[in-house]
């Protein structure tokens, strides 16, 4: 049928053609006679090739890949190229989303043999894991809007700052306000600009112990949520050793004792004389320093005259229970001269010229709100100490310094008592938690600490390691789970579990929390975009093209052409018919 | 005759028109004055200023665009012309003056003077324009009275019977059931003077002491109700019928309430109360110490405004008198009353009152202590602080005591101004006795006396004395001194600056002086006016001053009683400690308990609830603790604990709890919470088995 009707078209054409050329050669100008018939024809021609197809069978280049495509969250519909056809995804969302996509249920069904190229965000490391060293080729997806990253300090103590630091990515070109949520109340925010990716960080104090859950949100878009442990502060057993009744032992050991401290304060009121007060705590002898009476406390605060003016004896049990036991020193400048082993770390130097006039000071780094004539002294910093409290004119007022497993902390402040009287309790509170804290004698810990590797979603493999000082079984939501000793390490443990619901879990004694699916989605995506770079980078296709076959195939012509010669003929036509006249 | 009446006519017609047109104009101002200054009004600014500077604006334009007072006859002769064609279209001829008129026009002119005499020119013609105005104006009016019956206020009016709190939405209340309706009659207190009113919700707000009656219809017949006060104070409700329920209370404090029907619960509903502020007093005049120096009118004049939010009933000057000095001091206590009465119980009252200290028996040297007392309606007191006035002692400053007994006597000349007040004091009581040229004199010649001490003074200072500038030295001269240039220099300058004249004073000394010799200056003025009294006040201050100069000099030590026990030789400088016994403290210090430690667990059990919504039974034994705290709060500041009360009674009843009421109770509990204080704690080890204190250990060694 087809070909009679070619033949048809080509004959009825050929009529027309001579009939249209028959009536130029009659017209009584003949003027362009031979140009006007090649135009009739040519246009006649044109016509016939517009109405019949023409082809050629030409010889195309083509790879022979064998290829597949994973889809994974995050595609562009438009990076896909229509021709590809090994197109597969293990996500149901995305088949949906994308229907040629063949889904599969899980990565072991990928065809092997061939080259996987993967869309998207990518695969999160387990996923990879499951690949088992498959060269891949990766075509990243733009990173998505939102926290790209976060990280805050899961368990503090009370009393402490909750800081929740991260970088946002905002493509939008709208402010974004990123706002920390505690007990259904914004307790911080921040105002992100547009087009930029921005670090930010949030802090507030909890005012609670105990398990809560703090949410960010960006605008009014939850980006996820902020679990955080807080514990109770438990009260510290500290001695006060001071050559002399003063203010600054006095107030220390108000304020201490008044908050439940147990405090033992001795002062020299007279040749082997003291004046011994015992707070919260038993009644002993004090008037001689045994190692028994320091392993009672925690924290041993006091001026460097009764340090010095120590017998042999004392200052040995002293040097042990510091080096062996961790008991924290802090130790305040009343007097040089003599250097004993507590000094050497911490050489005193004093500026010259006249006292400077009170200033803040830097505690932690952190600049005080009330100012503190602080005096001449300073300490010189030497390699091994870590100062904590400088001036602002960056002279280190306190350091730290390790000894054995215990701290000694060195100060030349001798009149904080003065922001009590003036009634600054937030810069005094702040500046002795801080040296007593650094100093204090460590805790023995519960009998397990557990680390979780990679951020826990509930439904999804995580990977703990868990430190234990006993082989007894590893019970997690109160079943037994199997675990992994380290060979090296003895004490050290590792377990991968899959929480079943979001939430607190708990571990022996611990707690973790395993966040929704859906929380910290950029974050996610982030992390496999990262992962997936680098195992593309690990595991590239060697000969990604490998050789090229000829195939011959029919190509059409496109009819373009045709209308354009059939438009040209009938312009030269009409044109010349014009210029008669 | 028929003439001029004619133009007396035309004339009438036109003045008229000019009163219909200003009248018109006038009130298409104050059209566009009412609606400009509505809109302004209401959109813009309450006030009325911008309606009245419209109106005047809006007429002066109009009147320039119209002009009415360029209406000239002719133009009244053309419209009668046209209106009336019985006037022939000759009435301009009126105008013209007789002489001028042709005969034709004579004739013309009288016919239509006829005419015009007989006709009756109608005020439809100006009056239509004025109409419409009238009409306009009148729409105006109605437009703005509607709008501003819809519009709500831009400001409440701030008056004492319309609190705020009282305008404030009230939330929609969940009613029991069984409750159809409610009617809650506030009466407020009687010192109010406020009428009973009544309400239709259970929440409310009402005045301190108010008596509320709840009448409670239901729509099924119950057996028992009673209402719960602050989760504690039960009252039950008698009934009429079957279904009418009533109760009533007096209110005195804030809280909240349930209604308890057949043993069923209903949500909390709150109780505001506004508080009867205590009067307010404000003094303007005297001030809080006030010194009068002798010769000043003994007067205090006291200046108040009170204040109170629903009346006053009362207010006294409450006044001591203290006399004498030393251990002799007597008081005696008046109570003085404004002159205006309080009848009228307004709550602003603007109060003056004169003093006359000495109806009040005061002398010099006695002082009088007053403070202001109101009481307002509800028998509230407040009162100022104690002002003090204070009459100068002028018998002590006359005294000779100090100068007599004094190591360090002061030239005579100190007496002098005393004796200048002495005079002048007795000169006064003579006034009626003696003639006037004679008390001119005695007061003159007391005003020279004065000059002559101010001079004398003035020696002190370095001043140079007044007679000796200037004046004319007629003495012949001394043949030596020829062409002394000394001499004649001194003669033709000043002999400022002369180290032997200059007393040495201390600077703040010289300064005393200088300001007695002012005082003296101004009392010397007086007494050369006659003015003997107005001189007194400035001698007064001027011997007070000298006698602050003569008791600067003077130091005075106390007389002590001590005796030292004697001394133990053989013990001292021996260092012997051994009887010293060594102090020893032992105590214990609880720390403060926390207030809030309730709260801070039903968070946890709040975070717990959230994850597994589920409650526990000791889940509920925590929140029931925190629920009561709560209500205490709630009891006094019932408007921002009541809505998280309610949500903490939904999570106790309920088995399951709602995240929407876990949230809403979070959030109060978070305003509630106090921060942590951050105290020094242990950081804990790591658990390795003494792995890391191996290792600290061998670095100590290391480092060594």
């Amino acid at each position: 049928m087809l070909g009679n009707f070619t033949y048809i078209v080509i004959a009825i054409c050929i009529l027309v053609a001579v009939a249209f050329a028959w009536q130029e050669y009659r017209r009584a100008n003949k003027r362009h006679l031979l140009l006007r018939i090649i135009a009739v024809v040519l246009a006649v021609t044109a016509l016939a090739c517009i109405i019949l197809p023409i082809a050629y069978d030409g010889a195309l280049n083509k790879t022979a890949e064998r290829k597949a495509i994973l889809l994974t969250t995050g595609f562009n519909n438009d990076s896909l190229n229509r021709a590809d056809t090994n197109i597969i995804t293990a996500d149901a969302v995305i088949k949906n989303q994308y229907p040629n996509a063949k889904l599969i249920n899980g990565l072991n069904e990928l065809p092997k043999n061939t080259n996987l190229h993967i869309y998207g965000y990518g695969l999160n490391e387990d996923e990879l894991a499951q690949l088992d060293t498959l060269p891949i080729v990766f075509h990243p997806a733009k990173a998505p809007v939102g926290v790209n990253y976060v990280n805050w300090d899961g368990s503090i103590k009370a009393g402490e700052p909750l800081h929740v630091q991260g970088q946002y990515n905002n493509t939008s070109a709208q402010k974004v306000k990123l706002v920390l949520n505690g007990l259904n109340t914004g307790l911080d925010s921040v105002m992100l600009p547009p087009n930029a990716q921005t670090n930010f960080n949030l802090s507030t104090i909890p005012k609670t112990t105990g398990k809560i859950v703090f949410t960010l949100y960006a605008d009014t878009a939850l980006q996820g949520s902020i679990p955080v442990q807080i514990a109770p502060v438990k009260p510290l057993r500290i001695l006060m050793l001071s050559a002399s009744p003063d203010f600054e032992s006095k107030f220390l050991k108000n304020w201490l004792t008044g908050n439940g401290y147990a405090v033992a304060l001795r002062s020299a009121i007279s040749k082997n004389k003291f004046n011994s007060e015992f707070i919260n705590t038993d009644q002993f002898n004090l008037s001689k320093l045994s190692a028994q009476t320091l392993n009672k406390f925690d924290v041993v605060f006091g001026d460097l005259s009764v340090f010095n003016g120590l017998s042999v004896a004392e200052n040995s049990a002293l040097k042990q229970a510091v080096a062996d036991n961790g008991l924290g020193l802090i130790v305040r400048a009343d007097s040089t001269g003599k250097t004993s082993w507590l000094q050497q770390p911490f050489p005193v130097d004093r500026a010259s010229g006249k006292e400077p006039a009170a200033g803040p000071i830097l505690i932690n780094g952190k600049k005080s709100a009330g100012k503190l004539n602080n005096g001449l002294a300073y300490i010189a910093y030497q390699n091994g100490t870590q100062p904590l409290i400088k001036n602002t004119q960056q002279q280190v007022l306190a350091s730290s310094a390790l000894y054995g497993s215990g701290k000694i902390i060195f100060t030349t402040l001798n009149n904080t008592f003065t922001w009590i009287l003036g009634g600054n309790k937030q810069d005094y509170w702040l500046l002795w938690s801080t040296l007593i804290t650094k100093a204090a004698r460590k805790e023995n810990p519960d009998e397990s600490q557990i680390e979780v590797l990679t951020p826990a979603y509930a439904g999804e493999p995580v990977h703990l390691q868990i430190a234990q000082g006993n082989a007894s079984p590893l019970i997690i939501n109160g079943k037994n789970t199997p675990s992994l000793q380290n060979a090296a390490i003895p004490f050290e443990y590792r377990a991968q579990y899959r929480p079943a619901k979001p939430g607190w879990q708990t571990l022996q004694s611990n707690n973790w929390y395993a966040y929704t699916k859906q929380s910290w989605a950029v974050m996610q995506a982030s992390a496999k975009l990262s992962a997936t770079k680098k195992y593309a980078k690990a595991h590239q296709i060697n000969s990604i093209v490998t050789k090229q076959i000829q195939q011959k195939m029919r190509i059409d012509v496109p009819k373009i052409y045709f209308y354009i010669l059939l438009l040209a003929a009938c312009t030269f036509l009409w044109a010349e018919i014009k210029s008669l006249f | 005759m028929a003439k001029p009446g004619g133009i007396h006519q035309i004339q009438n017609l036109r003045r008229r028109r000019i009163i219909y047109r200003v009248l018109e104009d006038a009130l298409y101002a104050l059209y566009a004055a009412l609606y400009a200054g509505g809109l302004i009004y209401y959109l813009l600014s309450p006030t009325w200023l911008w309606g009245m500077l419209i109106f005047p604006i809006a007429l002066a334009i109009l009147l320039a665009i119209h002009r009415p007072w360029q209406i000239n006859n002719e133009k009244i002769a053309a419209f009668l012309n046209k209106e009336y064609p019985e006037l022939q279209e000759s009435t301009q001829l009126l105008l013209l003056p007789t002489d001028e008129l042709n005969p034709l026009q004579h004739i013309a002119s009288s016919k239509t003077a006829a005419v015009l005499a007989g006709l009756k020119v109608s005020h439809k013609h100006f009056s239509s324009r004025l109409l419409k105005a009238f009409i306009a104006l009148f729409v105006s009016v109605a437009l703005l009275w509607v709008v501003a019956k819809n519009l709500p206020k831009r400001s409440v009016q701030s008056s004492s019977f319309h609190p705020v709190n009282e305008c404030a939405p009230i939330p929609n209340e969940k009613m029991l059931p069984q409750v159809s309706t409610v009617e809650i009659i506030i009466t407020p207190p009687a010192y109010i003077h406020r009428p009973k009113r009544t309400w239709d919700k259970f929440s409310l707000t009402v005045e301190e002491g108010a008596t509320l009656t709840w009448t409670i219809k239901t729509n099924i017949a119950i057996k028992k109700a009673s209402l719960l006060f602050n989760n504690t104070e039960q009252i039950p409700l008698k009934p009429t019928k079957n279904t009418n329920w009533y109760a009533s209370r007096l209110i005195d404090k804030a809280g909240f309430y349930q209604v308890n029907i057949d043993g069923k619960l209903s949500d909390l509903y709150y109780i505001q109360v506004i508080k009867d502020a205590a009067p307010v007093i404000h003094l303007k005049s005297p001030k809080q110490y006030t010194y009068i120096d002798a010769g000043e009118a003994p007067r205090v004049n006291i200046n108040t405004s009170l204040d109170d939010d629903y009346g006053l009933i009362s207010a006294t000057i409450m006044a001591t008198v203290a006399k004498g000095r030393g251990e002799g001091v007597k008081f005696k206590e008046y109570k003085l009353n404004f002159a205006e009465g309080f009848a009228a119980q307004k709550p602003q009252y603007d109060l003056k009152k004169l003093i006359d200290l000495p109806a009040l028996n005061m002398e010099p040297g006695d002082e009088l202590y007053f403070y202001v007392q109101a009481q307002d309606t509800r028998k509230q007191l407040s009162r100022t602080d104690v002002y003090t006035v204070s009459i100068q002692d002028t018998a002590e400053l006359l005294s000779m005591n100090g100068m007599l007994t004094g190591a360090n006597l002061k030239p005579e000349f100190f007496r002098s101004e005393r004796q200048i007040i002495i005079d002048a004091e007795q000169l006064l009581k003579e006034k009626d006795t003696i003639a006037l040229e004679k008390f001119n004199a005695r007061s003159n010649n007391l005003g020279i006396d004065q000059k002559l001490l101010r001079l004398r003074y003035g020696k002190f200072l370095g001043e140079e004395g007044e007679d000796a500038i200037g004046a004319p030295n007629n003495d012949a001269a001394d043949p030596a001194d020829f062409s002394n240039a000394q001499k004649i220099l001194k003669e033709y300058t000043d002999d400022h600056d002369n180290a032997e004249d200059a007393g040495f004073l201390e600077p703040t000394v010289k300064a005393q002086l200088k300001a007695t010799l002012t005082e003296m200056w101004k009392a010397e003025l007086q007494l050369r006016l006659y003015k003997p009294q107005a001189a007194l006040p400035f001698a007064y201050k001027a011997l007070r001053l000298l006698k602050d100069l003569q008791q600067k000099s003077r130091s005075f030590v106390a007389k002590t009683a001590y005796n030292p026990p004697p001394l133990k030789d053989e013990k001292r400088l021996s260092g012997e400690l051994d009887k010293i016994i060594q102090p020893i403290n032992k105590q214990d210090i609880k720390p403060v308990a926390d207030q809030t430690d309730g709260l801070k667990k039903a968070v946890t059990v709040l975070e717990g609830l959230k994850q597994n919504p589920v409650k526990k039974a000791a889940d509920g034994q925590v929140l029931q603790a925190a629920y009561l705290q709560l209500s205490q709060r709630a009891s006094q500041q019932p408007g921002i604990y009541l809505p998280a009360m309610n949500a903490m009674r939904r999570i106790l009843s309920s088995p399951k709890a709602n995240l929407n009421d876990i949230n809403s109770v979070e959030r109060v509990l978070q305003k509630t919470l106090i921060a942590l204080k951050n105290m020094p704690s242990a950081q804990g080890n790591q658990v390795d088995m003494g792995l890391s204190k191996q290792y600290y250990k061998n670095l100590k060694q290391a480092n060594r």
